[in-house]
């Protein structure tokens, strides 16, 4: 089910036509998006503005810029967590999973009672739920775990769990904030390689934030460069290498390079 | 994550090392029994009342050691469970609620301080002599129900009054501790507001209860001690005490005192092992 959310004082975009056709159009779409907060002190605090971008239903996308510039108030956004002052956005709610560097697993619930929370949650009844968490426990390497609880892992161990919750919430479209950036180089491979496969095996949206050129180049079907004060969609950088993608290669290098030049371009 | 065990974590050790102040203590309380003082009985003289607990004490003018602990337990229970509802929904109300925690927190702050025995001499003045058996029975026929006609209702109010604000507090704190991201999660999985208490507000929260409640639990064993040494109480551990003490039955003193401490002992020792239990993920930071 789309969400349109159409509100600000300021006037309106215009919602997308009635024959906007999800199935057959973006996952995501955000038409002229602004938003503010107000600080401590009273001061207002333009935190994105006139932020427009569509992301392809099933593909692979990074925001990618400064700290600071507003990715996360765009996830936020995005996941319907925040509303916008002003602008539209059309996404598909109900259907969004949320992934952050804190990994927001329950710590009083052991990993496989936390991976089958959504299950739960949908009224399936215990066997089947248990049966599926099952599944998706030994497809993510975390085999003999399940009965420990999210303090007793390792961070890379609790992120795994993390995607496992997305998967067993069914999700559609997969919100993702520097879900890795806390864990070393060699857990950060293994598990963006992890969320390739299951991404593309489950059919999902992937929107990912990251401030990881590397990341961004590796995964990314496409890289939205956001600027600061205010946050603003400036670039959009298509990346067409096929995967598997070589970190070793000559291309894989030139593509960083030219990545890192268009964001330093872009941001000032 | 977890520091490996040390030569004192383990439980014979962890015993024997708590065992040495009250081994001094039975040491000294050797010593002067020996040393023919009137005051201190001998072990055998105590063993021998903590041995019958049955039987009426024959020239004290106070019921049997099992029927002063039954009475102390009634009275203790009954304060803390009426404390323990009203100030777990009252709690969690103020602490989702700004209107309610602004009609509450006044009275709150302003009545938390005051000694709950300073209470008893009004309370028992406006409530008069009621018992539990003159509110269910009526007056006439209160006096043919021994038990309940021993649990004043003055008594039960200022045990409730000892125990509230440490549960209320306790409570604020665990439902005002949740993470928001967890709230955020749970909305996001499409969770209900009853399916989020249940999983996220009710098992945070309940660590922080087992808290305050055993707290309160210290409060009011010093409440009910003391206030069953107030005139017009007839029976109860704290009743024997002091009756013990008037008549020099000095046996008496020592067996209530002791079986005082094991009570209180036994009661901490069961809402510690249901705060580790609730709480065993609050010990490590993620």
């Amino acid at each position: 089910m789309a969400r349109g959310s159409n509100v600000g004082a300021n006037g309106c975009s215009p919602l997308r036509s009635p024959e906007y056709n999800m199935s057959n159009n973006p996952c995501l779409s955000f038409s002229g998006v602004s938003k503010s907060f107000i600080s401590r002190n009273g001061e207002i605090v333009r935190a994105v503005e006139d932020v427009t971008f569509d992301v392809p239903r099933g593909s692979v996308s990074c925001l990618a810029g400064m700290t600071g510039c507003g990715k996360t108030t765009i996830l936020r956004l995005a996941a319907g967590l925040d509303t916008p002052d002003s602008g539209t956005i059309i996404s598909p709610s109900g259907e969004i999973g949320y992934l952050t560097q804190q990994h927001t697993l329950l710590p009083w619930m052991t990993t496989a009672d936390n991976i089958g929370l959504p299950l739960r949650i949908r009224g399936v009844d215990e066997p089947a739920w248990k049966a599926r968490v099952g599944e998706i426990i030994n497809s993510l390497g975390l085999a003999g775990f399940g009965s420990l609880y999210p303090y007793e892992l390792s961070g890379g161990m609790r992120q795994r769990a993390a995607i496992g919750r997305l998967m067993a919430a069914e999700a559609s479209c997969w919100l993702l904030d520097e879900p890795f950036s806390s864990l070393d180089e060699r857990t950060r491979h293994q598990l963006q390689g992890l969320l390739l496969e299951t991404a593309n095996s489950a059919n999902v949206t992937v929107l990912l934030v990251t401030h990881s050129i590397d990341e961004a180049v590796w995964l990314a079907d496409r890289i939205w460069i956001v600027s600061a004060g205010p946050g603003r969609i400036v670039e959009s950088l298509e990346i067409a290498e096929p995967r598997p993608r070589n970190r070793m290669s000559d291309e894989f290098g030139a593509r960083m390079e030219s990545v890192r030049k268009r964001l330093e371009a872009a941001i000032g | 994550m977890f520091p490996s065990a040390k030569w004192h974590d383990r439980a014979p050790v962890r015993y024997a090392l708590g065992s040495i102040i009250p081994g001094l203590v039975i040491l000294a309380w050797w010593l002067g029994a020996r040393s023919g003082s009137a005051v201190v009985p001998g072990f055998g003289e105590v063993f021998n009342v903590l041995a019958h607990p049955f039987d009426e004490p024959p020239d004290l003018n106070s019921r049997s050691l099992a029927f002063s602990v039954m009475m102390t337990l009634i009275r203790l229970f009954l304060g803390f469970a009426l404390a323990i509802i009203t100030a777990v929904p009252l709690g969690i109300l103020a602490a989702r609620n700004r209107v309610v925690e602004y009609v509450f927190s006044p009275i709150v702050e302003l009545a938390r301080p005051i000694n709950p025995i300073v209470l008893l001499p009004i309370i028992t003045v406006l409530l008069g002599v009621s018992s539990i058996a003159t509110v269910v029975y009526g007056q006439t026929e209160a006096w043919r129900h021994d038990v309940p006609d021993q649990v004043q209702t003055a008594m039960i109010l200022i045990l409730w009054y000892g125990a509230f604000f440490p549960i209320y507090t306790g409570t604020i704190q665990g439902v005002r501790g949740v993470s928001t991201a967890w709230l955020e999660s749970m909305r996001l999985m499409g969770a209900t507001g009853a399916q989020t208490v249940r999983h996220v507000i009710l098992p945070h929260t309940l660590p922080f209860i087992a808290n305050g409640m055993r707290i309160a639990l210290g409060t009011v064993w010093l409440v009910v001690i003391a206030a069953e040494i107030f005139p017009g109480t007839r029976s109860g551990l704290g009743y024997m005490l002091c009756t013990a003490c008037k008549t020099s039955e000095y046996e008496y003193t020592f067996s209530a005192i002791i079986v005082i401490g094991a009570i209180g002992l036994a009661t901490n020792s069961l809402l510690r092992r249901f705060e580790e239990r609730t709480g065993h993920w609050r010990a490590v930071q993620m």
